[in-house]
């Protein structure tokens, strides 16, 4: 009996093992031949194809971005410079851009070799490709909403590409023709939509362009070798690339991990991967330790800018009282309680614990997203007395409670019940609604107000924002272009984003019929010359929209913590678009910075950038 | 032939229950960015603008040429069967391992509770089994990988290239199975050593292990021949656990990642396979069982039940 | 010697000497069933099995104390976020003392309490699908079974339901209604029969042909007589089993549909909801408590609830007894 045991165990042992050990195909990967700049990262979430023509998540782009140059680029203090374009001039009204091209720019093959030259024809193909609905382009609408008949040709009332403003005087000079003057159409340039294709190689791989690394060309800092969805890639650099002196890392080797955010930190410390996210959960761990604390190192937020949205045209459930709360919503005394009563330093606890303040905004337009002339945009006008103000002041708040139940008396049923939605499937925001609701009850009072948190499915979430099926919602915006009248979209009532109503609004309506926020911003927009008067009515605008409590601003979203061996501040600096995804320009240390250290870099890269801003603004 | 129209039925249900989702789920995070008219170019392009007919008229006239049609949103524009040629071998390699060593340890096991049945070995070895039936997988499984890899010093993650990183994922993955295989074989011997003809062989004096290998083992594996088909067919699904625990490039998951990216095509062709392979080792079972003991015969009912 | 014994008959003959006894309906009874009584042979069997006995008791306890425990003094609320007296900001991640006796999580809410209101919430679920799966399924698999002009069709439906992906089904139920604690229900409630009803279908076909049931209807027995003394004796086990295997495998079942994002929402605690949240908490060792605490309480209550349910099985299984 005990022999047959035995035997059984082997061949199951033996059985087991082979059925396993036949795998290990391929040579062993090149960590052993490790070199000090090579990068090395674990990853999350798949591409789900390389075709940037298509694309607009940020995880392609961001890679995308890497692969293929575009006309223009930002350098690490965020000035604009030329890329594959040497030089560009404007017409007197704004119109006309024409860009010349550097000769010499090659497009080379995944393999390294040469492939063609680069050429104003090929920002046409890309264009073309893009303008093509079957193509099905999610970023396409930038540009056919900016070009001379763009959005005729997509729609196909016009099919001759002759007259669409985008043209290709000679290989070297491209020619775009806007609809309107866009006073900041050299930042659009570092969108995805403006990157180039090669025609020739576009009509070979027909449908496939882009669906793995073979099939597409690379212009840009580095080349795709081997990729192997939810498994590994591999990006050598460019030797080939025009500016490839400034392309420090040569090998980058990306690994599939789906639960990359739970181990990255753990393979970090054992030195497998170059750099690693800090989880909140596990920060708290880290920050303890006083070997682990010397190697964190902020991250700074994005441009992506949460609000509390109050809803003026609420569509939700009848058990959630929407007429109630529509009485409640038009009390300006009501909404300044709720603006004055959020502690949203408690809201920000769920998403970061350590530093809430430094996620905390008081604005929509976050700090250093553009800027005029040396001036920041949230120094302009009123804005300035707001950017640096908290805006939760309990005291205020109950002064507010008291003269909007005063004058709601009879009028609307107390407790008003706030009806606010969030996505299920992200806890952290489950979190955060159930500390808001509970914070902003027992600061006003349960007879005040009745936050009532609702779990929605993750499918399909924005859809209660956009059928107005809230009262009060925690909401983002992350800018298009960049301009400060990109984040009066969501408010600007012809741009049809359905985010909060405010044309619905009671009481305040112009003269001519509109609402006060789109007549200040329709102002702002038709100024498109002096930028200084731009600047300033855009701040009147959104500083109109924070005083009256439209919205309640609150946070930035990114930031956290890292470790990381990358350094800091040598990457392209942008607030948006596709540049501060470029490894350009980044090099790896020998070992990670601490916060002083990295304190220190950022002041100095403060200083450098305010430098080059001003002089950029004589 | 019946089975071919189940897998009809269900491929048509699933067809049609996947366009009842929302036209946004097509976009994931860029619906509000892109123009009215993107969106609707977008969602022709996909051919998700025709009517329903059409659509499931064109979905069937691709199937008879044998064609599971690309990806739409997974990896857009990619063949399905480049997508599922890349996973499906990691699943298998990992599901036949594990059922390997299930079987073997499962039945050693079972034998040895049966032979020892009620002294310590048995109640040590039905612990387990309960433990392994009651607890979560999700549970133990996080425990496994968390401080097993720690103490026999694997590594925490698959890594093709390192051969010792499958020992771990493919234990793990055979826990269940080395218990339910265990449980069933002892229930089986226990029963079947107090029949009559055990008795008689006994008797006889046929001696123990002839009586194990001969009569016990050899009706045992009767059953056991119906479900072991299935079982192999089936390794090709993967496991949603241990592939995401252990991040193995295989096919688990990959539906529920489907059917939550709606990728219509990518979850209609895995609904084909899985319903198809499903009911193949439904009668690979029979045949199979049909084959190991001579008393059954198949054209009797046609279904195992 | 013949005469003799002739006489003695006719001696016995005599009337007088007997009487008719009456004939005793209770005492015929006795005789064909002695003093055997199903359920309490089921529970003598059950109470020999020591493991069982502790898996109840510790069962009965826990139950107990997951429904008072709200009561008792001193308790927390389970969804009331604490403040840090210091900051005057919740309390996170404040690891166990005796305040939070299984520490806070990270916005503040006490584990303990979280812990036992998951745990009703989680065996509420249990419960009720369970109770619906052993209806519905018994149901539905007796038809199954018994109806033989039914068979073919049932089965082509169940094959077509049983290869229909849950997680299709689910997301468009969590689409349309919502994810809470009846869509939870619905979900489960909407799949989960079907491996039942199968179970009793096929019991029914194994038990409805056997010989003593042929012989039963031959006699003349009645159906509901056949139903009721031939049958459901058998049945019963099952049926126990069922549910006792059910209420894990519905909280397990629970764990996983949270795992793949189709649970509960968060600020109903569930024992799925719990180990979730706690999971993504492994890589920190401080933090590590707020997965073992709701992984430990959940084990406990699946294990013994396998451990009774098996147990009990065996002692409802008429063949057992003796």
């Amino acid at each position: 009996m005990k022999k047959f045991l035995a035997s059984l165990l082997l061949v199951a042992m033996a059985v087991g093992l082979a059925a396993c050990t036949q795998s290990a195909e391929p040579e062993p990967p090149k960590t052993t031949l490790r070199e000090s700049e090579d990068y090395y990262a674990v990853y999350s979430s798949e591409l789900t194809s390389l075709n940037y023509l298509v694309t607009s998540t940020t995880l392609e782009f961001g890679l995308a971005t890497n692969l293929v140059d575009g006309l223009v680029e930002h350098n690490h203090l965020g000035i604009i410079q030329p890329c594959l374009a040497e030089s560009w001039t404007v017409s007197e009204d704004g119109l006309v851009w024409t860009f010349k091209i550097k000769p010499g720019i090659k497009w080379v093959t995944y393999e390294g070799e040469e492939y063609a030259e680069v050429t104003a024809h090929d920002w046409v193909a890309a264009h073309k490709y893009g303008f093509n609905p079957a193509n099905a382009s999610k970023n396409a609408n930038i540009v056919y909403e900016a070009v001379k008949n763009g959005k005729e040709y997509y729609n196909g009332e016009i099919t001759d590409w002759e007259q669409v403003g985008i043209k290709a005087l000679d290989d070297y000079t491209l020619e775009y023709t806007l609809n309107r003057p866009i006073p900041y159409f050299l930042t659009m340039l570092t969108y995805v939509s403006f990157l180039p294709v090669n025609g020739k190689f576009l009509e070979e791989v027909g449908e496939e362009f882009g669906t793995d690394h073979t099939k597409i060309l690379y212009n840009g800092a580095y080349r795709i070798t081997e990729w192997v969805p939810q498994d590994y890639r591999t990006l050598v650099k460019n030797e080939h690339y025009w500016d490839k002196d400034k392309i420090y890392i040569k090998n980058m080797y990306y690994r599939y991990n789906k639960e990359a955010g739970t181990l990255a930190p753990d393979l970090f410390l054992q030195g497998e991967i170059s750099g690693t996210g800090l989880s909140t959960e596990v920060l708290n761990d880290w920050m303890n330790d006083p070997e682990k604390k010397e190697i964190v190192t902020p991250v700074l937020p994005s441009t992506y800018s949460y609000f509390y949205a109050f809803n003026f045209d609420p569509q939700f459930d009848a058990e959630y009282e929407p007429d109630n709360w529509k009485i409640a919503v038009n009390n300006k005394n009501f909404r300044k309680s709720l603006f004055h009563g959020l502690d949203r330093i408690s809201a920000m606890l769920t998403a970061e614990p350590f530093n809430p303040q430094n996620k905390i905004i008081n604005t929509v337009t976050p700090k250093n997203f553009v800027s005029y002339g040396g001036k920041d945009f949230t120094q302009y006008g009123p804005l300035k007395d707001i950017v640096d103000r908290d805006s939760f002041d309990p005291e205020l708040a109950k002064e507010y409670r008291d003269k909007a139940k005063a004058e709601l008396e009879g009028k609307a049923k107390f407790p008003i019940k706030a009806m606010m939605p969030y996505n299920s499937t992200s806890s952290s925001w489950a979190q955060r609604c159930i500390v808001v609701e509970q914070q902003l009850e027992s600061l006003l009072g349960q007879d005040y107000i009745d936050i009532i948190p609702v779990a929605m499915p993750g499918t399909n979430f924005l859809a209660n924002r956009r059928t107005g099926n809230y009262a009060f919602l925690e909401c983002n915006w992350g800018p298009d272009y960049c301009d400060p009248e990109t984040y009066s979209d969501p408010f600007y009532p012809p741009a049809k984003m359905n985010y909060n109503w405010p044309e619905k609004a009671i009481g305040y309506d112009d003269p001519n019929g509109l609402c006060r926020y789109q007549n200040l911003v329709e102002e702002a927009k038709a100024e498109v010359t002096d930028l200084e008067t731009r600047f300033e009515k855009f701040a009147i605008a959104e500083a109109w929209l924070i005083e009256e409590a439209f919205i309640i601003p609150y946070g930035l979203g990114g930031g956290g913590y890292q470790a990381t061996k990358v350094e800091p501040f040598t990457a392209p600096y942008a607030t948006f678009g596709m540049d501060m995804y470029k490894w350009k320009g980044q090099i790896i240390m020998d070992k990670p910075m601490n916060m002083d250290e990295w304190n220190e870099a950022y002041a100095k890269w403060q200083a450098d950038r305010a430098a080059a801003l001003a002089a950029q603004g004589q | 032939m019946q089975s071919a129209v189940t897998v009809f039925i269900v491929i048509t249900v699933v067809f049609l229950l996947m366009r009842l989702l929302p036209a946004e789920g097509y976009f994931e995070e860029n619906y509000d960015k892109l123009t009215p008219e993107q969106r609707e170019n977008i969602l022709r392009s996909m051919g998700l603008l025709d009517p329903w007919h059409v659509q499931l008229r064109n979905f069937y006239a691709s199937l008879l040429r044998l064609d599971l049609g690309k990806s739409v949103v997974y990896r857009p524009k990619v063949d399905i069967t480049t997508i599922l040629a890349a996973k499906i071998p990691y699943s298998v390699r990992f599901g036949l391992g594990a059922l390997c060593i299930s079987l073997t340890l499962g039945l050693a096991m079972g034998v040895t509770q049966a032979r020892f049945k009620g002294k310590w070995v048995d109640r040590l070895f039905t612990c387990y089994i309960v433990f392994i039936n009651a607890v979560p997988a999700a549970v133990y499984l996080i425990f496994i990988q968390l401080y097993v890899s720690r103490m026999a010093r694997l590594p925490i993650l698959f890594d093709r290239f390192r051969p010792i990183s499958w020992i771990l994922p493919v234990v793990s993955m055979s826990l269940g199975g080395i218990a339910g295989n265990a449980m069933w074989l002892r229930r089986y011997m226990v029963d079947e050593l107090n029949k009559d003809y055990i008795r008689l062989a006994r008797a006889k004096g046929m001696s123990g292990a002839a009586i194990m290998v001969k009569h016990v083992m050899r009706n045992a594996f009767v059953p056991m021949a119906q479900y072991l088909p299935a079982s192999v067919l089936f390794t090709i699904s993967g496991s949603i656990y241990i592939e995401s625990l252990y991040s193995i490039p295989g096919m688990g998951g990959l539906l529920v990642d489907a059917i939550s990216r709606q990728d219509n095509t990518l979850v209609q062709a895995l609904v084909l396979i899985f319903s198809s392979v499903g009911i193949i080792g439904l009668f690979l079972g029979d045949l199979a069982m049909a084959i190991v003991d001579p008393r059954i015969k198949l054209v009797r009912g046609g279904g195992a039940r | 010697m013949g005469a003799k014994e002739m006489e003695t008959v006719q001696a016995i003959e005599d009337l007088s000497l007997f009487e008719f006894a009456k004939f005793d309906e209770q005492a015929g009874e006795r005789i064909g069933y002695s003093d055997y009584s199903y359920w309490g042979s089921t529970i003598r069997m059950f109470l020999k099995n020591k493991s069982a006995v502790f898996c109840l008791c510790a069962m009965i306890t826990l139950l107990a104390f997951t429904f008072i425990q709200p009561y008792l003094p001193n308790q927390k609320d389970p969804t009331k976020v604490y403040l840090d007296p210091n900051t005057g900001r919740q309390l996170m991640n404040h690891p166990p003392d005796s305040e939070f006796w299984f520490g806070t999580n990270s916005i503040g809410q006490d584990l303990w309490s979280r812990i036992w209101s998951g745990t009703r919430t989680s065996l509420l679920i249990a419960f009720i699908v369970g109770i619906w799966e052993v209806g519905f399924g018994i149901l539905f698999g007796a038809l199954w079974g018994y109806v033989r002009q039914l068979d073919a069709l049932i089965t082509e439906i169940y094959n077509v339901i049983n290869n229909i992906p849950t997680t299709i089904v689910l997301t468009l139920l969590a689409y349309i209604m919502r994810p809470s604690f009846k869509t939870m229900i619905f979900a489960m409630c909407a799949t989960g029969w079907l491996g039942m009803a199968r179970f009793v279908r096929n019991q029914i076909i194994i038990i409805r042909d056997r010989e003593y049931n042929l012989a039963s209807r031959c006699l003349g027995t009645p159906t509901s007589r056949i139903i009721t003394k031939n049958l459901l004796p058998y049945l019963v086990s099952v049926i126990v089993l069922r549910i006792a295997l059910s209420i894990p495998g519905t909280i397990g079942w629970e764990v996983f549909l949270t795992y793949i994002g189709l649970g509960l929402p968060v600020n109903t605690p569930s024992l799925g909801n719990l180990v979730n949240e706690g999971r993504r908490l492994i890589m920190s060792p401080s933090l590590r408590y707020q997965l073992i605490f709701p992984a430990v309480v959940l084990s406990i209550i699946t294990i013994s609830f396998y451990v009774m349910g098996n147990a009990f099985s065996d002692a409802a299984d008429p063949r057992n007894h003796y």
